[in-house]
């Protein structure tokens, strides 16, 4: 092969990576450089290159790509600046929700499957799509943040940070995060399980049946389940107590006891069909299924009361200048 | 064996940040008089700070960009070559870039000039 001819060859591979507008420019005087450099050896040699020497010498200055990248402008995607947090985002989104979703909607299917293999093939091709698509959204979110909004990373004011963190606040930060984790299950099951459902088959034919009051209440648990979650993300993300944030909590204890209330109205929640039972037997599981739900309803308006005594606590507290520590909790 | 391996790719890091400010300043200070780019290694390289050819030419594509400076073909010993100089834009971010560079300099021999501690001095 000849000189010229290695000569085109590297070039032209340079030139395959390199900006279109500025390809005759930049190879124009990678040329001349290489020209000078191989007058420059010939002339220390005393005789023209062979081409084993042309090859070392072409070998050095490096692969095309790597010729051709040192002309491509740096591209970022995500502004480094805002990369913990982009990091953050995508462990929330694929520890807390999506492995929850994974969890409910897809193994339960297994599980029940006739042929759980066929099972686990379709949740693993769907869970991988799932799975790439949340972190497409997750980094072009991050990337349109930054292409559109990267300075926003730069407005702050140290009055506005959220306190640091006390070793008593510790309990409150799994609390939140723990509230967050629950809600978005719940969230969830209500908007998959639940979604314009009038009964719960099982096999063998006998199924749970609701009774109208859950589809009436919908919306509103899922409103309220997914509003609270993401409050508690917020506060698990930036933790430090306001009157507000306690005003907010105030306001969802009591959306949800009025809920629970207006479910206790109710005598009966589910009832029993197609199974194969006695009518005794019918009725015992019904009156038991329907105690059951029951006490969890008292239970969850117990927990909302509490909650709500706490927060009105916090509040009472901070409106009378009496700060204690417990005011550092959200 | 793995610490020595990750001792020198460290000090290799940084000598890479070390250099990158000053081949900067470097052909900046070389580009006071017109040359091409393979002059520009040589002349470079006599002084002591070799700089290879995939790190010089994009460097004198960004400076050029930035408007540090400017360049134009012309034929020299029947070839086409491309003459780098400093623009005037240059000549003063290059004059603040040296007093920088002083600046920094002298504030480093004053830091090395006070004598390190000694280690039984620090663990006391």
């Amino acid at each position: 092969m000849t000189q010229a001819d290695l000569i085109d060859r590297y070039l032209n591979a340079v030139k395959l990576w390199l900006p279109k507008k500025q390809q005759k420019d930049i190879l124009a005087e990678l040329a001349e450089d290489l020209h000078s450099q191989i007058e420059e050896r010939e002339s220390a040699l005393g005789h023209p290159l062979e081409e084993a020497e042309l090859v070392v010498l072409l070998k050095r200055r490096g692969s095309p790509m790597r010729v051709a990248s040192g002309y491509i402008p740096e591209v970022r995607l995500i502004d480094p600046a805002m990369l913990p947090l982009y990091w953050m985002v995508l462990r929330i989104v694929l520890l807390w929700v999506l492995l929850p979703i994974f969890g409910l909607v897809f193994i339960a299917p297994i599980i029940d499957s006739h042929s759980p293999g066929k099972a686990l093939a379709v949740f693993l091709a769907t869970a991988f799509q799932a799975l790439f698509f949340v972190i497409g959204i997750v980094t072009t979110v991050f990337a349109l943040l930054d292409r559109y909004h990267s300075s926003w990373v730069d407005r702050w004011d140290p009055r506005k940070l959220p306190g640091g963190p006390r070793s008593h606040q510790q309990m409150q930060w799994y609390n939140d995060f723990s509230g967050f984790a629950f809600g978005v299950g719940a969230a969830v099951f209500w908007g998959v399980m639940m979604w314009h459902r009038g009964a719960f088959v099982f096999s063998g034919g006998s199924r749970i049946i609701l009774t109208p009051i859950w589809g009436q209440i919908y919306w509103l648990v899922v409103g309220l389940t997914l509003a609270r979650a993401f409050v508690d993300l917020y506060c698990f993300v930036r933790p430090a107590w306001t009157s507000a944030r306690s005003w907010v909590r105030l306001g969802f204890d009591a959306l949800k006891v009025v809920t629970a209330l207006v479910l206790l109205r109710v005598t009966s929640w589910v009832d029993i069909g197609g199974a194969n039972l006695s009518p005794a037997d019918v009725a015992k599981t019904v009156a038991w299924l329907n105690a059951t739900i029951q006490v969890t309803l008292i239970c969850a308006a117990a927990i909302m009361l509490f909650d709500g005594v706490r927060q009105g606590r916090l509040l009472w507290r901070a409106k009378n200048g009496r700060p204690t520590p417990v005011l550092t909790e959200s | 064996m793995h610490t020595t391996g990750t001792n020198s790719e460290l000090f290799e890091n940084l000598r890479l940040e070390l250099r990158r400010g000053c081949l900067s300043v470097a052909v900046l200070v070389q580009l006071r008089t017109e040359l091409y780019g393979y002059a520009i290694r040589k002349a470079l390289s006599d002084h002591g700070l070799a700089i290879d050819e995939n790190t010089l030419y994009p460097l004198l594509r960004r400076l050029e960009n930035q408007g540090l400076l400017v360049s134009q073909w012309r034929e020299e010993d029947k070839r086409n070559k491309r003459f780098y100089r400093l623009s005037p834009v240059g000549e003063e971010v290059l004059a603040s870039l040296l007093a920088e560079w002083r600046q920094m300099n002298s504030a480093l021999e004053r830091i090395l000039a006070v004598p390190a501690p000694k280690m039984q001095e620090q663990t006391q």
